[in-house]
């Protein structure tokens, strides 16, 4: 008996059992084949029977009510399209002209001063974490961090590969010690990168004490990261960015801080 | 704004249809699928429900490219699979090794699922990374050989072997442990 058929058989059971036909069925139409391929479906049976369940309807019907609410807000973003719709033609080419004029200047300003900017994707090859560590952050009953945008630099180069955080602001508070927050995945390309800029937005808390609203103001409102990686196709590279919050002295000012010890990249198998 | 990624507004809202009509047949699977990787029904269940919000948050990302959308939110079961089990263990604990099945049943037969469960879950655990995704894909996610290969970048010829070597490996295990 070549594998090949055997493969090719048991692959076949397999796929008639997943479609609800039984097992007795198919060893009765290959009986030469029925020795072997009997303990192996059952197998198969033992596993589906041990990790087959059925969720739990309430947990079901409240995923299903969380997505269609999700749903319903994408869509809602719709009805702009159909602003074109209620003014007049000429109105609407006069309008159309200045954005493009627009879109092409904003174009051409960016090209000079942003890079090129990656596409997220929950199958790419880099993710990027925020997390933090249990410190004076336990003072704040909030501690909003806002990541305007990431830039990559390759190594030897000052060529520079930019993406805008799919999670653009992170609560502090709910990351600290093992916690950390995924705020974008994508795909990078292959290489050897020196340096992480990340560009900060508003950083602000609320303090658990006094419910008062705390604004953190962070030096050049970027943090630049000279910790080397290495990006590949078959792995994901996963590149945390660990910060925490200080209270310098007893001053009630408080800085951001970054804990370079526990920043930096690590590799995955790549396995979809 | 990258050019290369742009969908009309037809093709987002034709995936958004197709999305949703998969979630009733695929939560529960994806559901399955997940808990044979952590062990843990109810954060299998939870992850299930992320999987849809992750997939229509990522739309725009998501081509076809011989990959049906079922083998896309079963990717992103993926990922989202591992990055609870790093959680995990950066937690020091084994998720796997340390589930026990809990039941308002006999107790003679909750402890008899146990054993059993602790039994298939050991022989999964002997398998590669790859088999175990092949053995998950086929028996949970109900996807054909050749689909796996689609998912996991392989020919269907390359999953059928991987698939035979697994259940053997399995019934090896499973059958020592006897």
């Amino acid at each position: 008996m070549m594998a090949e058929d055997f493969d090719r058989i048991l692959d076949e059971c397999i796929d008639r059992i997943n479609s609800g036909d039984s097992l007795a069925d198919c060893l009765s139409d290959y009986p030469a084949y029925s020795e072997k391929l009997k303990p192996l479906l059952q197998s198969m049976s033992d596993v589906q029977k041990t990790y087959t369940f059925t969720p739990s309807a309430d947990t079901k019907r409240a995923a299903r009510q969380k997505f269609h609410a999700a749903l319903g807000k994408r869509q809602q973003m719709t009805p702009v399209l159909s602003f074109f719709k209620v003014i007049p033609r000429s109105a609407v080419w006069a309008t159309v002209a200045v954005l493009v004029l627009a879109v092409v200047g904003t174009l051409v300003i960016q090209s000079v001063l942003n890079a090129p900017e990656l596409v997220p994707s929950p199958d790419g090859n880099f993710a990027f974490l925020i997390s933090d560590e249990p410190s004076d952050i336990n003072d704040f009953e909030n501690f909003d961090v806002t990541i305007l945008r990431v830039e990559l630099q390759a190594a030897g180069s000052k060529e520079r590969l930019e993406f805008v955080p799919e999670v653009e602001t992170v609560d502090l508070t709910r990351l600290q010690g093992d916690e950390f927050q995924e705020i974008w995945r994508g795909h990078v390309p292959a290489g050897q990168y020196s340096h992480i800029h990340i560009y900060i937005g508003e950083v602000k808390g609320k303090l658990g004490l006094t419910g008062q609203t705390i604004y953190v103001k962070v030096p050049g409102d970027v943090v630049h990261m000279p910790i080397p990686f290495e990006i590949t196709v078959d792995m994901v590279t996963i590149y945390t960015f660990d910060i925490t919050v200080v209270e310098a002295g007893n001053s009630g000012t408080y800085i951001l801080k970054l804990r370079l010890n526990e920043s930096g990249a690590w590799q995955e198998q790549k396995l979809l | 704004m990258n050019k290369g990624n742009h969908k009309n507004v037809s093709t987002i809202d034709e995936y958004e249809i197709r999305l949703t009509g998969l979630y009733e047949e695929y939560y529960d699977k994806i559901a399955r699928y997940v808990y044979v990787h952590i062990g843990d029904r109810e954060e299998a269940e939870d992850i299930a429900g992320e999987v849809f919000l992750k997939a229509l948050k990522s739309l725009k990302s998501y081509r076809e490219q011989g990959v049906p959308m079922q083998g896309w939110l079963f990717r992103i079961a993926h990922n989202l699979t591992v990055d609870y089990l790093r959680k995990m263990d950066k937690r020091r604990s084994a998720p796997i090794d340390s589930v026990v099945l809990l039941g308002n049943d006999d107790p003679v037969d909750t402890a008899e699922k146990n054993i059993e469960f602790e039994r298939v879950t050991e022989a999964m655990k002997q398998l590669t990374t790859e088999q175990r995704e092949v053995i998950t894909l086929r028996f949970f996610g109900g996807f054909t050989s050749k689909e796996v290969g689609g998912i996991l970048g392989k020919g269907d010829g390359a999953v059928r072997e991987m698939q035979r070597a697994a259940i053997e490996k399995l019934r090896g295990t499973m059958g020592v442990q006897k």
